[in-house]
């Protein structure tokens, strides 16, 4: 019987090979979607699920609460630990800190490594929490004592080539010329995907032998650091309100003064360990890793549900236009004894070959699509995961929920024929199903609809945030910076003297951070305002007296600072009004309290977009280089180019580089493009614009798809009717418009609906940004007149082609 | 074989009630080849749908074999019909995406007889209409008298008590229209009843008994034999 049904269905499919087309090519996309965000999302939700009791350990963070907003570090004090230690829902406690050495050497092999990643100074615990598999070595025994260092395999290779693990024990590394660490063990890697990333555990004793020294034995409540990481295995009865609770009095009784009189809190929290790999708020130790983000996953869960619904609905609505066709053998095989679960049977068989087939092209596109949509997937992310027993039983489940979803409304229809009138030929088209086809062409366009009209006001936004006027100059500028390890403050102004020399150069100014970029340095000041006290944050922005000028910032009222050292400040617009100054020139003379230094306001500067239009413009002030020379904020030479042209460009940047290499010998060259380091502000919209670019083009070939079958369908159909009206007088043209008018009508019908519901999304999602583009009007009437006149095209190809038939061929035929 | 008492079918629509059967009664003997003439619309058809279990009378009583079927649900009535009742339309109604071997296979299959006795008791059939040589065709590619004999080797490869005619010479030219008859022929002298529809004076001679039917009602009955 399966073998009959097979065969069938096979000689259906070929039979009707546009509608299988059609069909094969919805449901191929929907699965080829739901396939690759189906691996991204086992992907990314199984990260660090292979520790043992994995759902024990946390991360303690701390969230602080301003009464202006939140602010989270990963890290928290050095002074938390001993203050948990005597808590016995806690197994386990350990602290690391997270420091990034200069350089590493292996003497023995005169061996030299610069900024190793992935190292940190670990307590003897932490090898108790983290279960790593140790090849030499002991984990019980180790890590106690200062001037140890335990290895991961891949690290060991690196720092000891051709040396067996044996012999590596015992042998000596020397961080930063100074100080020296034996190994005393090496671990497995991790074979699991993890956010656990550590190559090299130098022992936490270590630590008193750095610059933190002062630090570790102080043990400040108030100073948190990131690097300051601190991990937990719960007790197997613990009670974690028990444990906040604590974590909330510990908190309470390290306020101080200050906190309480701004309404300042600090809560410590327990972050599970499956969370780090989600959490925006606290940031991965790799930074370059890609942190998972739930609402991106869930956007294209969504994304991909919506395609393969598009095809399923394809498959609904052609298999149920042809139902007639097909009522014939329905009721041939009703009368010789088939059931109506045989039949049912039958025709969800036939629907799982398409599915199949589908998913057989779609496991073939998958590979070429995990390249195309290399920005949304994780780099590690594979087709070898296919091979996995979950994903494979993951692809049956969704092939079969694909079959009963396309499949079981025709095959319900199609066995419900009855015999008689089948047989007869007085088969009636319901009602209800014509209304149901309507519903879902209606529903398809709806969906194409919002994804077009979203992708043009995205677009719309993305056009906006990258053209609006920052408020400074941000073409033709480069920022160089000069190399970490580098200290020395002459190296970099000696470099911006000699830049001044090249004549494709206007300007050279030395500073921090140009004036937008993601990082930003932030501190509290204060003023007397008729006895009441002014007190907020303000963002500090280093550069030199040429700063202002390079950036093409307008100066309101007063000066920049006289030179590079002197303590003087030059506020925004922002500052100037938070701090209430009746107007710029009021502002110059007067001073803000920081800490305990009255600074003089010297100028006022117009303002700009420090970050992402995302945010709104804070208070910010410039100031010079005040802590030289024991530190020097000036990391970077800002470089103002003559001419931006691509070719004068790579010329001007060769020089730059020959200049750098002159200054710095044996070090590359890092340098910025501040167009660039905006156009990343935007990286994510641009993403969710690719995104939507994509989406948009398939639900749209979808739905043309679908009606392009309904109306071959339909016009077939009528294709007496078609002869008649040619017979009675009609032209080409007025029986193109009867045939196309339902199929435009529904369109119509789909944008109305579909308006509203893009409306309201788009504006929720420029709610993110404190400056946004107006939704306007004729995105609207563009993706509506554009759909419809598209729909025209579409439906027109096959009626032109139905109406132009000699009418005396199609009744004679019929 | 089959007895039918004051059976009644109605048609309904929203707004009339038309009655199809007229509390019509006969039996049909094991063996008896029945013609059963009549205008349009007389009921001839809806009778046959009775008859072959594709319907349910709305009253009367209708013994099949001896059981009394009028109130059947359909999976009961599919179940006896399958093993007892063969069909042949005048339209053939075979389907078109099977081949002839496939479309004569296929109520063995639905009786869940196995593959190797299909085998064996589709070419037997196949012989005795004399289309084996068409088996691996399409019926789009044989002529109707050719597309008729599938249709009948079809209805008897199960071997059924009763084969329902529904006009089977309706669509066939003279020539052709003999030959299936012949064969039906054939066939009620091997033993299986046979009740025929037909309009044609000339096929309702080769009965043994015609009934004649207006207006849902038996009219007159002719023994021809």
């Amino acid at each position: 019987m399966i073998k009959n049904y097979l065969k069938i269905a096979w000689r259906n499919i070929m039979k009707h090979k546009v509608f299988s087309f059609i069909n094969v090519i919805g449901l191929t996309i929907g699965l080829s979607a739901s396939f690759i965000i189906g691996l991204m999302v086992y992907y990314d939700y199984t990260f660090d699920n292979f520790h043992k009791d994995g759902d024990r350990i946390y991360r303690v963070v701390t969230d602080f609460k301003y009464p202006k907003g939140e602010f989270y570090n990963s890290g928290v004090t050095l002074a938390l630990k001993g203050a948990i230690e005597e808590d016995d829902n806690f197994d386990v406690i350990s602290e690391f800190y997270v420091e990034r050495p200069l350089k590493v050497e292996n003497r023995a092999a005169n061996l030299n490594f610069k900024l190793p990643k992935f190292v940190m100074y670990a307590d003897k615990d932490f090898f108790k929490i983290f279960d790593y598999k140790f090849i030499a070595g002991d984990s019980k025994s180790t890590l106690e004592n200062p001037n140890e260092v335990i290895l991961t395999e891949e690290r060991a290779a690196k720092y000891f080539p051709n040396t067996a693990t044996s012999e590596i024990l015992g042998k000596t590394l020397i961080y930063n010329d100074s100080i020296n660490a034996k190994v005393t063990g090496i671990v497995q890697n991790f074979n699991g995907r993890t956010d656990i990333v550590f190559q090299e555990f130098i022992s936490h004793p270590t630590l008193l032998q750095t610059r933190l020294r002062g630090n570790i034995i102080g043990k400040n409540w108030n100073n948190t650091n990131s690097n300051s990481q601190l991990f937990v295995k719960l007790n197997e009865n613990a009670d974690k309100s028990v444990i906040n609770s604590n974590l909330k009095q510990i908190a309470d009784e390290h306020k101080t003064k200050e906190d309480i009189k701004y309404g300042e809190e600090r809560v410590f929290k327990l972050q599970p360990l499956n969370d780090i790999h989600f959490n925006d708020n606290y940031g991965l130790y790799n930074w370059s890793g890609g942190r998972a983000s739930k609402s991106l996953l869930n956007n294209l869960i969504l994304v991909a549900i919506f395609l393969l619904v598009l095809g399923c609905i394809n498959f609904i609505n052609l298999n149920t236009a042809q139902a007639a066709q097909r009522a014939k053998e329905i009721g041939i095989r009703k009368t010789l004894g088939s059931s109506r679960k045989q039949l049912i049977g039958q025709f969800l068989g036939e629907t799982f070959i398409l599915v199949l087939i589908s998913a057989t092209l779609s496991l073939l596109l998958s590979k070429w699509l995990i390249n195309v949509f290399s920005d949304f997937v994780p780099a590690g992310l594979s087709f070898e995961l296919f091979k996995i027993p979950t994903i494979v039983g993951g692809v049956v489940l969704l092939l079969v929920i694909v079959t009963f979803l396309s499949g079981f409304y025709p095959a319900m229809v199609l066995s419900k024929f009855n015999t008689i009138s089948v047989l007869k030929n007085h088969l009636a088209v319901g009602d209800k199903k014509v209304r149901l086809r309507k519903f879902l062409t209606v529903f398809q366009f709806t969906i194409a609809q919002v994804f077009i009209i979203a992708t043009l006001l995205v677009g719309k936004q993305i056009n906006f945030l990258l053209n609006k006027d920052m408020g400074f100059k941000k073409d033709a500028i480069v920022s160089v910076y000069k190399p970490l390890e580098e200290r020395s403050l002459e190296k970099i102004e000696l470099y911006a003297q000699k830049l001044l020399s090249i004549p494709d150069i206007k300007e050279v100014s030395l500073g921090g951070p140009p004036p937008a970029s993601q990082s930003s340095n932030t501190t509290d000041m204060r003023r007397m305002v008729d006895k009441q006290e002014v007190y907020g944050e303000i963002q500090l922005l280093a550069g030199d007296t040429k700063f202002l000028n390079l950036f093409e910032i307008e100066l309101l009222a007063g000066r920049v600072q006289r030179n590079d050292t002197v303590r003087e400040l030059v506020i925004n617009e922002a500052a100037r009004k938070y701090f209430k100054f009746t107007s710029p020139e009021d502002a110059i003379g007067k001073t803000l309290l920081y800490e305990k230094e009255n600074l003089q306001i010297v100028g006022v500067m117009n303002d700009f977009h420090q970050r992402s239009l995302r945010s709104k413009i804070k208070p910010m002030t410039l100031r010079g280089d005040w802590y030289r020379p024991r530190w020097s904020y000036f990391q970077a030479a800002h470089i103002s180019l003559k001419s931006d042209s691509s070719e004068n460009l790579k010329s001007s940047l060769a020089k730059i580089d020959v200049v750098y290499k002159e200054v710095y010998p044996g070090t590359d060259m890092r340098l910025e493009f501040l167009d660039e380091t905006i156009a990343k502000f935007y990286k994510r919209e641009q993403k969710v614009s690719k995104l939507l670019n994509w989406a948009t083009g398939l639900s749209i070939l979808i739905s043309f798809l679908g009606l392009f079958g309904l109306v071959i369908y339909t016009t077939n159909r009528r294709v007496k009717e078609i002869g008649v009206r040619k017979v009675l007088g009609a032209s080409i043209l007025q029986i193109n418009t009867i045939l196309c008018k339902e199929f435009v009508i529904l369109v119509g019908i789909a944008f109305v609906i579909a308006a509203p519901i893009a409306w309201y999304g788009i504006h929720d999602w420029l709610q993110n940004f404190a400056f946004k583009t107006n939704i306007s009007f004729w995105t609207f009437l563009v993706s509506g007149f554009a759909m419809i006149i598209f729909a025209l095209i579409v439906i027109s190809i096959k009626t032109i082609q139905a109406a132009s038939v000699n009418p005396i061929n199609s009744l004679r035929s019929e | 074989m089959i007895q039918i008492k004051e059976l009644e079918k109605y048609y309904k629509t929203e707004e009339v009630q038309t009655i199809a059967l007229n509390k019509l009664s006969f039996e049909v003997k094991e063996g008896e080849f029945v013609a059963i003439m009549g205008p349009s619309g007389c009921g001839k058809s809806t009778l046959l749908n009775i008859l072959g279990l594709l319907d349910d009378p709305d009253g009367g009583s209708f013994k099949f074999n001896g059981e009394e079927v009028a109130g059947y649900n359909e999976r009961k009535r599919a179940q006896l019909r399958k093993h007892n009742v063969g069909f042949v339309f005048q339209s053939f109604n075979l389907i078109d995406e099977l081949t002839v071997f496939e479309n004569v296979e296929l109520p063995l299959i639905y009786t869940g007889v196995k593959p190797a006795e299909r085998k064996k008791r589709v070419e037997e059939v196949l012989e005795k209409m004399q289309i084996m040589h068409r088996r691996n065709h399409f019926p789009q590619q044989l002529s109707g008298g050719q597309q008729q004999r599938v249709a009948v080797a079809r209805a008897v490869v199960n071997n059924p008590k009763l084969i329902l005619a529904d006009e089977p010479t309706g669509n066939l030219d003279s020539v052709n229209g003999n030959e299936v008859m012949d064969l039906l022929i054939d066939l009620n002298e091997a033993g299986t009843t046979i009740i025929m529809v037909t309009h044609s004076e000339h096929d309702a001679k080769y009965s043994h008994r015609i009934i004649r039917m207006l207006d849902g009602q038996k009219v007159t009955e002719n023994i021809l034999v």
